[in-house]
């Protein structure tokens, strides 16, 4: 039995349920877990800050344990972060934790320079259009959203924003309008 | 098919509306009508900026002034908080906006008079970077011992010497200046215990953790009327009004005056008439009742003389203390 | 007695309707505010400071008190649904909270705090009530050698209370206690770790940290793994916790209700510790540990009662002793103070009615909270519906601003930004976020009592042993500390059963 094609709906923004009983988690794997590299990398990452840290605090003065110095404290605590990541480093060896890099890894990266860029804009001209711009990307670009989707849900998010951070609460936030 | 219709709509309305929202003006550096004209001050709301955080004698004081600035002014006067490294952050930041009379700071003495002592210099403020509009007030310090401590003048405290322990508001405050260099004048020695405020370093005094601390009088009143703690001196050049019976170090002969003063300043370079104007605000607002009421409810004594003095008054305390700090071999950052 | 008279003028008091009307918009407020990361009670109260110029300080303070308890549960929200801890207090929160609405059951989370902080509430209000002076004057016996003896406690804590590979969460507790060292020194005045920037002198403040590592962290790592599986929104299937969970949770809600209330007394730090410990208690008792940080219910329960019984309970050395043990507090004692009224020693006798007003408003308000969680709750937990692609920016963006409006600065945006990288790599590389903020809220709190300790002391570190409080606390900790190795000791024991009576026989 054919029915005659009709345009389909435009998906709503909100998917109601559909089936009312509990149901598990569709359980993915989750991306590969990283390998011993990744380890090592992330166990070396933290051994250096420990050892940064190190160094700092002797130049700040430790002092006597009587009469601890201001690099005391921070020199304990930097210590005790290398020979934590050198256990790491040992232990993490066979990898198995954390997750590998995919091929969409560098949608974070998007998103986190989007981010930036609202820092960076926020006390020029304002959150109203910075948040905009962020949203659309976010939305159409990362989400896969369609454009009037994107658009919509982004201009009723700012302003939102602005009725609820400047009309309703009076923040500080720089805005434009 | 309707729900989106509906949204789109809705989103296109939203939009419009936000657009026209746009007559409101906004709060960005150029974004509001930075006109030539001071002509027509205030033509938008002044903000006061706090180098403390909410809640805070400063604060409140700050609170106090805009209430009543506002209603002088005819336009609304945010305060917004902007706490970091003693007020320094705000003030600096205050210093670098445009000088329009659309903002304010709110200082603290011992931002000017007593911090740099305990910092390097280029973390100090000077008051060379804001035009000082008015003073405000007068917050004093007091020595108060705690009850167990037994002790109740100066010289049962000398008796002591070598075994007190006493509580300040932190490294480079009244409190910590104060206590350092009265206890090197009178030849007690004791250990020096810093907390972070004044009112965990009230709690440790009135707990007998230490024996003896330096608050400000608003902080310091309550537990001394209930008797938690005794008052043992205060750190005005005058008796405190407040504390009638409690004498002054000057009177015991030791020459540490160390209060904290509050003032109201803007970026330098203010137009006259604004300057005029925002003076006039400020008078009318500390003549109010509900002002002075306040100042009593707090244990301010109002010390409103004019910015030129304010400046006299804390460059010629800064280096009053920096000469006793020098004499008494003192450091304030050890 | 004089006190049961005072209580009922108290509810006499709140039952008014202007009170009634008041604590109702406050606790409302304060649940909208609590939503909103970011924007903590603190800044809410000073902004709405205004509004409490107009009206008696009785109201005031009501509908303040409303606030604060109403965005605690608020807080609670954001922790379960959008894996956002508002507070400290609310980080344990997050671990199986979120994880129940990632299974679709964020009702029997939502609900289950709902219920525990209430009977964590009212727990509080009754001690209050009845032992607020004796319980007011136990915390004047704590001074920095108990806080360090506590301190410690926690930290040792925050290793149990983490769910993964043990060395990873130790680095990550090391490097939370090393940001809590940047700032300037407090008993020296040295820069530590500032690197010049006058921003960092104050130290870097828990909100941008918890909502970096936490939410944007997340929020950025749902961008990648969005993409790799079709990620079905949770469909939430049940608003409220079904019997056999309120079964399950009751004991985690009285020991939380105990904890709460006594931890929450301590000024600066007391309701984080609570749920800490609560949390750590729960996970401790049960017989199947490894359940928690996927989804215990009683790793809901037990914090959140915790932490409310010891928001409630953080009131007493404000209304007592008149001292505020948080920065929520000394804004109600400023907001006290506008009204003319100075809280202290002597409040409870010169405005009865005042604090036994405030102190009845709480039993109010929390039954308002539970009653109107009921409908919101289904409200709130749709928003997970939202799919995702649309919710994520939102949420970022109202994480971005809410950050802002800390302390109206954009260096606190930009933290956030870059612990939302921090945690997103941490992510990827196994380590958990929740002993990193734990540790670095507790690491400040444990250097500064230790040295003023060792101040206190004239060096000699005894000290700690002599003082009852702190021998205690530390017994515990070595308690603590031993009794998994005792236990993993123990169950190796049976094997060696024979040995100790051949050797008997042989003496």
């Amino acid at each position: 039995m054919t029915t005659a094609p009709h345009p389909p709906d435009p998906e709503p923004a909100v998917e109601p349920t559909v089936e009312p009983a509990v149901e598990p988690e569709a359980h993915d794997d989750g991306p590969p877990p990283a390998g011993p590299l990744a380890n090592l990398g992330a166990g070396l990452v933290t051994l250096a800050l420990g050892v940064g840290g190190v160094v700092v605090s002797l130049a700040l003065g430790v002092g006597t344990p009587a009469q601890p110095g201001s690099g005391m404290w921070p020199l304990v605590v930097s210590v005790g972060l290398v020979v934590l990541s050198l256990a790491q480093l040992v232990v993490g060896r066979a990898g198995g934790d954390g997750e590998r890099f995919t091929r969409h890894s560098w949608m974070p990266l998007v998103g986190l320079a989007t981010l930036l860029g609202l820092v960076a804009l926020l006390p020029v001209i304002g959150f109203e259009i910075p948040s905009l711009l962020l949203s659309l990307v976010w939305m159409r670009f990362l989400g896969g959203e369609s454009w009037r989707t994107s658009v919509v849900c982004s201009l009723g998010a700012v302003v939102a924003l602005y009725l609820v951070f400047v009309a309703a609460l009076g923040t500080n936030v720089p805005h434009l309008f | 098919m309707r729900l989106a219709h509906r949204r789109a709509v809705a989103g296109a309305t939203a939009a419009v509306a936000a657009l026209t929202l746009a007559a409101c003006g906004g709060n960005v550096a150029g974004g509001t009508g930075g006109t030539e004209a001071s002509s027509e001050f205030p033509s938008g709301p002044v903000t006061l900026t706090v180098g403390q955080d909410a809640g805070g004698s400063t604060d409140l004081i700050a609170r106090a002034l805009a209430d009543g600035m506002s209603g002088d002014l005819g336009v609304s006067v945010p305060v917004v908080n902007r706490a970091g490294a003693n007020g320094a952050v705000a003030t600096q930041e205050v210093a670098g906006k445009p000088a329009d009379g659309s903002n304010l700071v709110l200082l603290n003495a011992s931002l000017i008079t007593i911090t740099p002592l305990a910092v390097s210099e280029d973390e100090a403020v000077s008051l060379d970077d804001v035009d000082v509009l008015k003073g405000l007030s007068q917050d004093d310090y007091v020595l108060v011992a705690s009850k167990k401590s037994g002790f109740e003048d100066l010289d049962d405290l000398r008796a002591a010497s070598g075994e007190v322990t006493y509580g300040t508001t932190g490294v480079g405050t009244g409190s910590q200046l104060a206590q350092a260099v009265l206890f090197a004048q009178a030849g007690i020695e004791g250990t020096s215990v810093p907390f972070d405020s004044g009112s965990p370093a009230l709690t440790a005094v009135v707990g007998d953790q230490v024996q003896v601390a330096t608050i400000q009088l608003g902080e310091a009143k309550p537990q001394i009327d209930a008797g938690n703690v005794v008052p043992l001196l205060a750190f005005s050049a005058e008796r405190n009004q407040f504390l009638p019976d409690v004498p002054t170090a000057v009177e015991e002969g030791y020459d540490v005056p160390v209060s904290q003063y509050r003032a109201l300043a803007a970026p330098k370079g203010l137009p006259e008439d604004v300057k005029a104007r925002l003076v006039e605000s400020v008078d009318a607002a500390v003549a109010e009742d509900a002002y002075t009421s306040f100042n009593e409810n707090n244990l301010l004594t109002p010390h409103e003389i004019s910015g030129e003095e304010v400046v006299e008054e804390w460059t010629a305390l800064a280096e009053k203390y920096q000469d006793l700090t020098a004499e008494y071999d003192i450091s304030l950052a050890e | 007695m004089d006190n049961l008279q005072n209580v009922m003028a108290g509810f006499e008091v709140v039952l008014e309707p202007t009170n009634l009307l008041y604590c109702l918009v406050g606790v409302l407020i304060g649940m909208l505010i609590g939503v909103l990361p970011g924007l903590g009670p603190a800044a809410t109260i000073a902004i709405l400071l205004p509004l409490t110029y107009g009206i008696e300080p009785v109201t005031a303070i009501i509908m303040l008190a409303g606030i604060f308890y109403g965005a605690q549960y608020g807080g609670t929200i954001t922790s379960v649904l959008l894996r956002l801890p508002g507070e400290a207090s609310s980080v344990v929160t997050v671990l199986d909270g979120h994880a129940l609405a990632r299974q679709g059951k964020a009702g029997t989370a939502l609900g289950i705090a709902a219920i525990g902080s209430f009977v964590g509430g009212t727990v509080a209000i009754v001690g209050l009530t009845f032992l607020a002076p004796v319980v007011a004057s136990f915390a004047l016996d704590f001074g920095p050698p108990e806080y360090a003896a506590l301190a410690l406690l926690g930290i040792l804590l925050v290793s149990t209370i983490a769910s993964g590979a043990r060395v990873k969460a130790l680095v990550a507790a090391a490097l939370g206690l090393l940001l809590a060292t940047v700032g300037r020194d407090a008993f020296t005045g040295t820069e530590r770790f500032t690197f010049g920037s006058l921003d960092l002198a104050d130290g870097i403040d828990f909100v941008p940290v918890a909502m970096g590592l936490f939410g944007l962290g997340e929020i950025l790592y749902n961008l990648e793994e969005r993409h790799r599986a079709v990620h079905a929104p949770g469909k939430v299937t049940n608003v409220w916790p079904s019997r056999s969970d309120l079964r399950e949770s009751s004991g985690a809600v009285t020991r939380g209700s105990v904890l709460g209330f006594f931890l929450g007394i301590l000024p600066g730090g007391g309701a984080t510790i609570a749920s800490m410990a609560a949390y750590a208690a729960e996970k401790k008792r049960a017989k199947d540990p490894s359940r928690f940080g996927k989804g215990a219910i009683e790793g809901v329960a037990g914090p959140e009662t915790a932490n409310n019984a010891a928001a409630t309970s953080s009131f007493i050395p404000l209304l007592t002793l008149g001292i505020p043990a948080n920065a929520t507090m000394a804004l109600m004692f400023g907001a006290l103070l506008i009204q003319g009224i100075t809280p202290g020693p002597q409040l409870v006798d010169q405005h009865p009615e005042l604090f036994w007003g405030v102190v009845n408003s709480m039993y109010v308000g929390n039954i308002l909270l539970l009653i109107m969680s009921i409908p919101l709750v289904g409200v709130f937990v749709r928003i997970l519906r939202v799919r995702a692609a649309i919710l994520a920016p939102i949420t970022a963006l109202i994480t971005m601003i809410g950050a802002y409006t800390i302390n109206n600065s954009v260096f606190d945006v930009l933290l956030v930004v870059v612990f939302g990288a921090v945690g997103y790599l941490m992510k990827k590389f196994g380590f958990e976020p929740g002993p990193l903020v734990l540790a670095f809220v507790l690491g400040s709190l444990l250097e500064e009592s230790v040295r003023r300790s060792l101040l206190l002391f004239g060096g000699d570190p005894t000290g700690f042993v002599t003082r009852p409080i702190s021998a205690v606390l530390l017994a515990l900790f070595v308690v603590v500390a031993v009794w998994p190795l005792v236990q993993s000791a123990r169950r190796r024991r049976p094997a060696q059963a024979p040995t100790p009576d051949r050797e008997e026989a042989s003496v």
